[in-house]
């Protein structure tokens, strides 16, 4: 295959073929960067949360009159949320995992805030926390019933023993278990580690160490309080109906204000992330289509003008095979040109993102995907042009205009 | 003269209807995408109060711990909060003119009408000025005076929305309503108001509603309400009190400044900067002097309240458009330059070079006014379906406001096409006009 001919054409009337490496160009430093966007945001929204969202919900409450005794009430009504039949666990909480809401504390391996820190975001939960979330426990043991108490209003008293997840406790002890150790509060309260969580999400997806959790055996503070809930599997939606009504049918001072599931919390909270994989799927989807074809409407517009240069080619001995290697040949010049080009664009853009957005670093092997991928559509938008260029009957040389 | 040369766009359009059609929707896909975004984008970042929104100053001082900045993202800048003893100061201080210190707490709301379940009711626990400082705007009544703040006096001011369930939107001043344990006698309903972002109060999120009711700061203490913002705090501090907790380094408050004059506010930075260094002579505040004082365009940027994902999208967009344009420009090149022969014989036949480029402008004026209005069509389509999807109630706000199309982007991106058409089309003008009309003759 002579490549001469196909340059000395292009050389002559240039500016349509740059054009179409420019919009390839182009197309393809979109096209990389979004899909590396894209495929970010979805790993991030299917992450393992470590809990059971699916079968879990809360119980948003507030207290009304002077009939609410704080703890007493709350085990009251947990007495009844444990009594539904489809309930597996319920406890009473400060906050919901993934909702965006909560409280994080620090711990040290020394006093006064000395040795190794921990980050953790607590969840103040009853005995029944850890089976409610769905957590596993991969060492030690789940705090009991004794050891759940509820301090008084205001106060910076710590509990004696958490459990921590093992994200935390890689935090803290780097080189060994952190099972049975003894930590200190930033006020040198000691804490006792009693047991190890496999992994479990807090309440902040956006954060980096989401999975520095810790679980406080306390009754919480009624201002902050909700009930969590998880059912047995599949009878969420009939528990929330059925744990609504119940707790309705007790007047002991407090008002239900709303009952949610965990999924809906969870969808909310990956809302805008699911928002942007969404757009940028449907921006690189018009811009493949509207790429090709613009591919195809400039090849098939080309090939009709040169009809009859087709016709003498054709007449002076060319094969079928031979026009149509000539116009994919031709294009497949002008796609790479924009190809590479537009491989230098996509890393400009992509560096200019990570540093103006501090969005993570372009992945390199993106570039081959979107370099095979418009390969592909340039390749498969020319080629019903070139057959149909091939098919020209070299007796259309003869013909005058 | 110009339905002549309509005819002849449209005979050059039918001539090659796949291809008027492709510069068509690509231009109607590139004004859809931009317009979308670019509405996305301008509902997020609008002034929510232009007439004001340079004399209005957020105050913050950096109090927070020498070891680690508050913010390790942004090290260089104080807390966004202060802490009680230092919103007490500045506002007992009255160096401003006006000042507001206020935060977000909630209270179950009782109410006196059949049928209304009780809700926990938003609050806003805040000083008097912060009626007149943000221009909220009263249906009914008014607001509450210095000596109800410090009363504290049970008053309320409800929002339009609130009065609405609770009153049934009646005038409802004079008439009373139980908020927790307190009985608040009404004094003042509010016309709806909504201001986006919700500049005064970014805590719960940028675009959320405000609250539904307003009571006066004093009942933050005296009734130890709960902060529904952030409550942060960096020193180790033992405290089994309330009154503990007031005298922590935790911050939880906002705090506001009406300066209206450049001065006013060099003086207020003056102020709030000895106030520091006292401070720092009392073994407080021992990061380096860095106090700020940020209007609400300054205050919107310093808490990212455009998302960095949106102005992503802005640049990607752009570049959907430079693709489309791209894609426009080749197509009307290649047909007009195929056409050279036919174009040529007008010249030949008499028509002037300006005869030539209008009749291309004719062309690249239908081409872009058709894709103008359909992109158009396809913006509202898209942002319909936008709407369709998020506009649930867990991103309240944020996306409801996605109703009005701004005309500005519409007219830049037509514009662009437009001119990138106009482009397009003189080129192959020019060039046609420059050849002898002759030649075009011989190759027919």
């Amino acid at each position: 295959m002579d490549i001469k001919p196909i340059l000395s054409s292009l050389r002559r009337s240039p500016t349509g073929a740059i054009l179409v490496a420019l919009q390839i160009a182009l197309a393809l430093a979109i096209v990389v960067n979004s899909l590396f966007i894209i495929v970010q945001r979805m790993e991030q929204i299917s992450r393992d949360p470590g809990i059971d969202v699916a079968n879990t919900f809360f119980v948003g409450f507030q207290a009304s009159s002077e009939r609410f005794q704080g703890e007493v009430t709350m085990r009251e009504d947990l007495q009844i949320l444990r009594s539904l039949p489809g309930v597996q666990a319920a406890t009473v909480v400060n906050a919901v995992p993934l909702s965006g809401g909560g409280s994080a504390t620090s711990v040290y391996t020394e006093q006064n805030e000395k040795g190794r820190r921990g980050d953790m975001n607590y969840f103040q939960v009853d005995e029944q926390g850890l089976e409610t979330f769905g957590a596993k426990l991969v060492e030690g043991r789940n705090f009991d019933a004794t050891i759940v108490t509820m301090p008084p209003k205001n106060s910076s008293t710590s509990p004696s023993g958490i459990l921590i997840t093992r994200d935390v406790a890689r935090d803290l002890f780097p080189d060994g278990s952190a099972l049975g150790k003894t930590v200190y509060t930033g006020t040198n309260q000691p804490v006792t580690i009693l047991g190890i969580i496999d992994h479990m999400h807090g309440s902040w997806p956006g954060w980096d160490k989401v999975g520095n959790v810790a679980l406080f055996p306390v009754i919480t503070d009624e201002t902050y309080a909700r009930y969590m809930v998880r059912a047995r599997p599949g009878q969420r939606d009939a528990m929330m109906k059925l744990a609504e009504e119940a707790l309705g049918k007790v007047d002991n001072g407090r008002v239900i204000l709303r009952v949610r599931s965990l999924e809906y919390v969870a969808a909310s909270t990956y809302a805008k992330d699911r928002a942007m994989a969404l757009y940028l799927t449907v921006v690189v989807a018009l811009l493949l289509g509207i790429s090709a074809l613009g591919i195809f409407g400039l090849a098939a517009f080309n090939v009709s003008t040169r009809t009859k240069q087709i016709g003498t080619r054709r007449a002076v001995g060319a094969r079928r095979t031979d026009i149509l290697q000539y116009f994919l040949a031709e294009n497949w010049l002008i796609t790479t040109v924009g190809v590479v080009l537009g491989c230098v664009l996509a890393l400009v853009l992509g560096y200019w993102l990570s540093t103006a957005f501090e969005l993570p670093r372009l992945k390199l092997y993106y570039l081959v995907f979107g370099v095979v991928g418009l390969w592909l559509v340039s390749l498969a938008a020319a080629f019903r042009p070139a057959r149909r260029a091939s098919m020209v009957s070299p007796a259309i040389a003869t013909r005058t205009v | 003269m110009f339905a002549y040369d309509l005819r002849l766009a449209l005979d050059s359009m039918k001539r090659h209807p796949g291809l008027s059609a492709l510069m068509v929707l690509a231009i109607a896909l590139g004004i859809a995408v931009c317009t979308v975004t670019f509405t996305i984008y301008h509902a997020m970042a609008t002034n929510p109060i232009p007439d004001k929104s340079s004399q209005l100053y957020a105050v913050t001082l950096d109090t927070w711990s020498a070891e680690r900045p508050y913010d390790d993202d942004k090290p260089d800048l104080p807390p966004q909060l202060l802490t009680y003893r230092d919103a007490t100061y500045l506002y007992g201080a009255k160096a401003a003119p006006r000042s507001v210190v206020m935060y977000k707490s909630g209270a179950l709301l009782l109410p006196e009408r059949n049928g209304v379940k009780p809700f926990n009711a938003q609050l806003r626990v805040t000083s008097h000025e912060f009626f007149p400082m943000f221009d909220v705007p009263f249906q009914y009544g008014q607001g509450w005076d210095a000596a109800a703040d410090a009363g504290p006096q049970p008053v309320v001011v409800l929002n339009h929305e609130t009065n609405a369930k609770v009153f049934g939107g009646e005038n409802s001043v004079g008439r009373t309503l139980k908020l927790g344990k307190i009985e608040y006698r009404v004094v003042g309903v509010l016309q709806p108001w909504a201001p986006s972002p919700k500049f005064f109060d970014l805590n719960n999120g940028s675009f959320e509603d405000p609250e539904d009711a307003y009571i006066p700061y004093g009942w933050g203490k005296a009734l130890e309400m709960p902060v529904y913002g952030n409550t942060n705090c960096w020193k180790p501090e033992s405290g089994d009190t309330y009154q503990d907790f007031l005298n922590s380094e935790c911050i939880w408050l906002q705090f506001w400044a009406e300066l209206p004059t450049i001065a006013d506010r060099d003086r207020y930075q003056a102020f709030i900067d000895n106030y520091a260094r006292s401070q720092k002579a009392a073994g407080r505040m021992p990061r380096k002097l860095n106090n700020v004082l940020y209007d609400v365009g300054q205050w919107l940027d310093r808490n990212d309240v455009v998302q960095k994902d949106n102005r992503v999208l802005i640049g990607i967009a752009l570049l959907f458009l430079g693709v489309c344009l791209v894609n426009v420009v080749g197509l009307l090149l290649a047909k007009f330059l195929n056409a050279a022969p036919l174009t040529g014989l007008r010249r030949a036949l008499g028509a002037s070079r300006r005869d030539i480029i209008r009749q291309h402008m004719t062309e690249v004026l239908l081409i872009g006014l058709t894709g103008g209005v359909l992109g158009i069509l396809l913006a509202v389509g898209g942002l319909a379906g936008i709407r369709a999807i998020y506009g649930s109630d867990f991103t309240r706000g944020s996306y409801e406001r996605l109703t009005e199309i701004d005309p500005v982007v519409v007219l830049v991106t037509l514009a662009l096409s437009l001119l990138a058409g106009a482009i397009a089309g003189l080129y192959p003008s020019w060039r046609i006009g420059r050849t002898a009309p002759a030649v075009y003759l011989k190759t027919q």
